[in-house]
């Protein structure tokens, strides 16, 4: 006798319940819990890891991708308003920096700037030593992203709204400023999230800069832990920290959209 | 109900002359003349398409003219070396899909172009938008976010937006026609105060009932031409067109 529709659904649904709980006792059989607790979830190891892992290097990993982001969103601004000028040279301009910075992986980024930039102009050095490399490179490769999402922001904001502003007698500079640019934030809070994020992983790659101890970010960190330890260990303790990061951020983002969505 | 029409020897508030409008190849306006006297209201009627609210919208530049010569208040605003924004701070504006702003409470959404364009003091500003918020009707709406609003609330809020600007003229861009049948009321009955206050209104409407009762002329476009103008009750009542009669017969 063939299934009703809704037999079958619940038939479908059974099955993958099945094959969830099969999966799980596969892995549980087949892993070897002693020796995972001994490589991964060490305890002398982790208790050795605080209170300095915090300290040091989530803290230093906190203040990396904030300073790269804040001049990342600046940047990407920036080069939204130029992709949106009605002058030809900035939009092009704007494009290239996009674009190369955008297709180059960040390391590149890090690298140019960090080995490239003092052979390049030996008399110079970027401000404020590895801060200002990491915001620079991060900023960069940050912006360039955030400029597209930022421009896609401003031209969701509806038309009518510029025209509402121009036709109270705003110029257009002051209406982007007090009109479209803060509705475009809201719109796209999500993907700056995103980009937040990102940017908070790929502040590891700072490690190309050759660091002392009080420099070191998670990633370095929990690397040099790992290596003096001979243990993965310190690895768990920094992905750990990297979600304390991340995972108050996502909520933190949630509540301000459901806050923005209440006056929309 | 008649309105002053103005001291003699004052120009006109708004004068149109030869006025051509084209997006692309599609000419959209094809030499319009109107006149609109100080303290007049002017009711462009017509199907759409017609070209009406490209009119209205050239009056503030929102659209660029292609051709033609707009005056007002006798200062040519189609001369290039015009202040726009000066010219639009003193004509207010009130579209048809509101256009609040819709991260601001309705306090700032008044005070906002006050404070940024006629540069008031923040208390001065909060003192006319509230004076303006109850002339609508919506003197405890203050704090509401405009998506708490009606949609006829919010056409009221944008109204009293142009007006805490102190503007010398109003352009009313179809404003009751994203309305639900019940709201347009109160939006018409405000519209009604300011033209019995003497303002200057032109008015692009499908209200046939506030162009008889209200309008000093009634201005009806088919075409991109206007294709008959005169005293409301006349027109709506003998128009002596047939485009016209065969308009009005479609929505009388």
């Amino acid at each position: 006798m063939p299934l009703s529709p809704r037999k079958r659904a619940q038939l479908v649904r059974y099955i993958q319940y099945a094959v969830l709980v099969v999966v799980v006792v596969v892995v549980a059989l087949v892993a070897d819990w002693g020796e995972i607790q001994r490589a991964f979830f060490n305890w002398p190891i982790i208790k050795e890891q605080f209170p300095d892992v915090l300290t040091i290097a989530l803290k230093n990993t906190l203040i990396y991708t904030a300073c790269g982001f804040l001049f990342g969103l600046a940047l990407g601004l920036v080069l939204a308003l130029m992709r949106l000028s009605s002058v030809g040279p900035y939009r092009w301009l704007a494009t290239c920096v996009i674009e190369v910075f955008r297709g180059l992986p960040a390391l590149v980024v890090f690298i140019a700037l960090a080995v490239g930039f003092p052979l390049a102009f030996p008399d110079y050095e970027i401000p404020f030593g590895n801060l200002g490399t990491v915001t620079l490179a991060l900023g960069l490769v940050g912006g360039a992203y955030m400029a597209e999402t930022i421009r896609a922001g401003i031209q969701a904001v509806p038309k009518g709204q510029m025209e509402a502003a121009r036709s109270l007698g705003m110029s257009h500079t002051r209406a982007m400023i007090s009109v479209v640019v803060p509705q475009a934030f809201r719109i796209i809070l999500p993907p700056l999230t995103n980009e937040l994020i990102l940017l908070t992983k790929d502040s590891s790659l700072i490690y190309i800069l050759g660091l002392a101890i009080d420099d070191y970010e998670l990633t370095k960190w929990g690397r040099e832990g790992m290596n003096s330890n001979a243990n993965l260990t310190p690895i768990i303790v920094i992905g750990f920290c990297y979600l304390l990061i991340t995972v108050p951020l996502s909520i933190l983002v949630r509540r301000m959209e459901a806050k923005a969505g209440r006056a929309r | 109900m008649t309105m002053p029409t103005g001291i003699d020897g004052n120009a006109a508030a708004i004068d149109v002359q030869d006025l051509h409008k084209s997006f692309g190849d599609n000419e959209v306006l094809k030499g319009i003349d109107v006149h609109v006297d100080n303290g007049q209201v002017v009711c462009v009627i017509g199907p759409s398409g017609s070209g009406k609210s490209t009119l209205l919208r050239c009056v503030n530049l929102l659209e660029q003219p292609t051709s033609g010569r707009i005056l007002v208040e006798g200062a040519e605003i189609t001369d290039p070396d015009a202040d726009v924004d000066k010219l639009r701070a003193r004509i207010g504006m009130v579209f048809q899909q509101f256009n609040l702003f819709p991260h601001m409470t309705v306090l700032r959404n008044l005070c906002i172009a006050q404070e940024k364009v006629r540069k008031r003091s923040r208390s001065e500003a909060v003192e006319v938008a509230r004076r303006n918020l109850a002339k609508v009707g919506l003197a405890d709406r203050e704090s509401a976010y405009p998506a708490h609003l009606s949609g006829g609330q919010q056409q009221r809020v944008a109204i009293a937006r142009d007006l805490s600007m102190d503007p010398d003229m109003m352009l009313f861009d179809e404003v009751t026609s994203a309305l639900d049948p019940e709201l347009v009321g109160d939006v018409l009955a405000v519209m009604k105060d300011l033209a019995a206050e003497g303002m200057t209104m032109m008015v692009v409407t499908h209200e046939m009932g506030f162009a008889r009762e209200v309008g000093n002329k009634l201005v009806f476009m088919d075409g991109g031409v206007i294709v008959e103008e005169g005293d409301p009750r006349e027109v709506l009542s003998h128009p002596q067109h047939e485009r016209t009669q065969a308009f009005l017969s479609k929505v009388l």
